[in-house]
């Protein structure tokens, strides 16, 4: 089996458990932290391999990786101290 | 029969693609984070309607898509790998592959759409499915232009227009799909996973 195809195994793999987290249907730290982890693991995955990014220009690299950080930090941001965002998103 | 040439090895500090298409993909993952930043303040102000969304979704129509569209992507992978060895015959069928698989998308979102409008579920059922909608339609819509893009792609391969010295459209085309690809990475959990 050659690298492109272990990748997409892997990838569809944690597609899998995923979806099967998501089928217990409970709101916890864990959840988030797993889904988190799972938006970062599974985007370097793609941006490393699939657009073979290692190799790529530092700089267009550091903005993939950015993404990768931020959303899931939403993820986590939004879970914890909702109240926090709320408040902050609300126009009186 | 001669065996076929060894693909190049890949440099470094390299731009994939154009310089086009990555200020196109800068503006859509801009674009994107933007689109986050709606689902997360409408999350933060109501949490009952995201804690109970997810249920009535179709998860077997998110993860379908989700494999689907990694699908094609490994396709684009591979066409770029056959590009870069001058097989142009096989880079044309993995594109082509691309295609085929990334036209499931749009075939799963209208059964999904027709089976949640079933269920009562349209634009007007909630703030989650709202949001929903907003989301997934204009990830569709990005993916389209993608759709467009590959086929172009492909019928410049069609054509000879790719050679192992110069292939820089269908790399660019990949890399735009590949980013349609990551950003459905974030979506599918945020609709279907995540409470």
């Amino acid at each position: 089996m050659g690298h492109a195809e272990k990748i997409w195994l892997l990838l569809i793999g944690l597609t899998g458990a995923g979806a099967w987290l998501g089928e217990t249907g409970h709101s916890s730290w864990t959840l988030a932290f797993v889904v988190a982890g799972l938006i970062a693991l599974k985007g370097r995955l793609v941006i490393d391999h699939y657009m073979e990014m290692t190799s790529a220009k530092p700089r267009l690299r550091r903005v993939l990786y950015a993404f990768l950080a931020i959303v899931p930090t939403m993820v986590l941001v939004s879970h914890g101290w909702s109240d926090v965002l709320r408040r902050l998103t609300t126009i009186n | 029969m001669t065996a076929a040439p060894p693909a190049p090895s890949i440099a470094r500090d390299r731009l994939p693609g154009n310089a086009g298409i990555w200020v196109g993909i800068f503006c859509v993952l801009v674009e994107f984070l933007l689109l986050f930043c709606v689902y997360f303040v409408a999350k933060a102000h109501h949490r009952e309607a995201f804690l109970t969304g997810p249920d009535k979704l179709a998860t077997v129509a998110g993860v379908a898509i989700t494999v689907f569209l990694l699908t094609s992507g490994y396709c684009m992978v591979k066409a770029v790998e056959a590009i870069r060895r001058d097989e142009r015959r096989a880079t044309l069928r993995w594109v082509l592959g691309a295609i085929a698989l990334g036209l499931a998308y749009p075939v799963i979102k209208f059964f999904e759409i027709r089976w949640n409008v079933a269920h009562g579920i349209d634009g007007e059922a909630g703030i989650f499915y709202t949001t929903y909608y907003y989301l997934t339609l204009n990830h569709l819509v990005h993916v389209t232009w993608g759709l467009f893009g590959l086929l172009w792609v492909a019928a410049r391969t069609a054509m000879g227009m790719y050679s192992r010295e110069d292939y820089s459209g269908l790399e660019a085309a990949a890399m735009y799909w590949h980013t349609t690809d990551t950003i459905w990475l974030v979506i599918f959990p945020f609709f279907y996973v995540l409470r």
